[in-house]
């Protein structure tokens, strides 16, 4: 069992067995969460990690940059550790940016297509 | 309510221009992406001015769960079957981009209050067709095809999903992707025997947000597909290049005869024209070209984003939309090879040229589209989808979606923002929500095909 800490919902902490998905878990113990697809690819449910580590192989929605600062998407992560995230729209500050205005670094795309700084 | 005989719809594009106008209209509506967990759902608004309620919603259809982010729709009937005396056009299809469910919405026996009739169910299209991300729905007859741009795994390219006139999943109707590496929009000209498909990205690409830096990696289209259409398959590909970055919607004329279709290129902000030369060829070409636009705060120029486009019900114009920028155009296409501007309002957009239309912040700018049949009202709606909404306007959040009415000239050209209409989604009662795709109950100028 994990402890999983919403900082942005008055630190309320839940406990999860890591057999499924976060969002499934928290969504099953009465957290409203946004979501989606259900699959990682739409980015809806996307947290916010602040401590802890998740298995979030499986994700395809989200870019390095997302990824480096921090975002999980739910639907498919499992914990790793105990975890505290901000959730919902409030913990997207740094997840949507306007792409032409603040471009990617090539180390910064998905995974799939990122070109790693130590290879440059 | 449809005609004056027979099945659905109209006995040709000159009869559906002299129909009745439209007192009603329904537009999606969407809280998928906004922080508010409600719902999307189906807004019936009156356009009738003569009622008291005009320029209202009148009724909310919420749709079972939340997070589906209803996109386009389209109807079970149209005129494609009108000399069909058993079919009518009762059912709205609204396809949820994420959910992947296909809600079936019954407009006929209360038009003032639609409600739920079925639910094909998303997790069963993925199981029976492999199929996920579904946008574009057209009938055929009395039977529909919908596109969807990726497999159950939202990868590229999809496919289309096939459903008989009950709702039932038939399976694929295509026989062949060929080598079409992405899917989006369709249309098809059923005299001419073809089907012209484009290309926006991989679900898994374009539902988190548009990462620009994509496109160089040939993550998203810049091709149109012609297919047989008889015998469902795509035969040829116009490679349109930089001149074609993210070809999203195509239109042919309503005129059945007619080889002629346009395609709006969102990226490259140009309206690619297509035909069948006289030796039975395809052809295209580049007819309008929108320039970027500076911005202070941009270290490069704003491309315009042309993410719709509309063709009138008698072919005479050709409508566009620059998002980013804020302007929506008409041009007289009598010569389709020569357009010319004839039209143009500003509403919302980056450009900061009209930043209040009738009084009300415009968060977005114009995006979505339906002309009435008679093609002198045309509604439009700012948001383009909520991942997209998010990078490029984010006060649309908190502002929600507005719609507003233009007044066309059809007989000299010219089109003027209505001053006693506007539709503010960011009063609705659950909060800001945000408008899109709109249709009319009794056919519109996105959905009829003439067999």
């Amino acid at each position: 069992m994990n402890k999983i800490t919403i900082a942005n919902r008055n630190n309320t902490i839940f406990e999860v067995k890591g057999t499924k998905p976060l969002l499934s878990e928290l969504r099953s113990q009465g957290l409203d969460l946004p979501y989606g697809c259900q699959y990682g690819g739409c980015i809806t449910c996307a947290a916010k990690l602040i401590n802890g580590e998740v298995d979030q192989r499986s994700q395809v929605a989200l870019n390095n940059r997302q990824i480096n600062n921090g975002y999980v998407i739910l639907c498919v992560a499992r914990a790793k550790t105990d975890c505290t995230f901000d959730i919902g729209v409030e913990s997207h500050d740094k997840l949507y940016r306007n792409p032409f205005i603040d471009p990617l670094e090539p180390h910064e795309l998905k995974s799939n297509i990122a070109i790693l700084k130590d290879n440059n | 309510m449809d005609g004056l005989c027979c099945g659905p719809g109209y006995a040709s594009p000159s009869e559906a221009v002299k129909a009745p106008r439209e007192k009603l209209l329904y537009t999606i509506a969407i809280y998928t992406g906004t922080g508010i967990q409600k719902p999307d759902y189906l807004a019936t608004i009156d356009v009738d001015p003569e009622s008291q309620n005009y320029s209202q919603v009148i009724h909310r259809l919420e749709m079972p769960g939340i997070g589906d982010e209803l996109h386009h729709m389209g109807w079970n009937a149209c005129s494609s079957c009108h000399g069909d005396e058993k079919m009518t056009r009762k059912y709205l299809l609204v396809p949820g981009v994420r959910s992947n469910n296909i809600y079936v919405i019954d407009t006929a026996t209360n038009p003032h209050a639609p409600s739920l009739h079925k639910v094909v169910d998303g997790a069963k299209i993925k199981s029976n067709t492999n199929l996920s991300g579904p946008h574009t729905v057209h009938c055929l007859g009395s039977e529909i095809i919908i596109s969807f741009l990726g497999d159950a795994k939202g990868e590229a390219p999809g496919g289309y999903l096939h459903l008989n006139k009950e709702f039932e999943i038939v399976g694929r109707w295509e026989n062949s992707m060929g080598d079409i590496p992405f899917s989006y929009d369709f249309w098809y000209q059923p005299r001419h025997n073809v089907m012209v498909s484009s290309e926006w990205a991989a679900p898994n690409t374009f539902m988190p947000g548009f990462d620009l830096e994509e496109v160089g990696h040939l993550k998203y289209g810049r091709r149109l597909h012609i297919w047989d259409f008889e015998k469902k398959k795509p035969i040829e590909t116009m490679y349109l290049g930089e001149d074609g970055l993210i070809p999203l919607e195509v239109k042919f004329m309503h005129d059945p005869k007619s080889s002629h279709g346009f395609c709006g290129a969102a990226l490259s902000a140009n309206v690619i024209h297509f035909w069948k030369s006289k030796d039975g060829k395809w052809e295209w070409e580049k007819i309008i070209d929108i320039d970027n636009e500076p911005h202070p705060d941009w270290p490069i120029p704003i491309p315009g984003v042309m993410s719709a486009l509309l063709v009138s019900m008698d072919d005479k114009y050709l409508y566009i939309n620059n998002w980013l920028h804020g302007d929506m155009r008409q041009y007289n296409i009598s010569d389709p090879h020569n357009p010319v501007l004839t039209g143009q309002i500003w509403m919302g957009g980056l450009l900061g040229k009209a930043p209040f239309v009738n009084g009300v912040k415009v968060a977005g700018g114009p995006q979505m589209y339906q002309l009435s049949l008679d093609g002198k009202r045309m509604y439009v709606t700012t948001s383009l989808f909520s991942t997209w909404d998010n990078q490029f306007y984010p006060e649309i959040r908190t502002e929600g979606g507005v719609m507003v009415m233009i007044d066309c000239d059809v007989d000299n050209g010219g089109m003027k923002i209505n001053k006693d209409f506007i539709l503010d989604f960011g009063k609705e009662p659950n909060g800001p929500s945000r408008c899109h795709e709109s249709r009319y109950p009794g056919g519109d100028c996105t959905s009829d095909i003439w067999l």
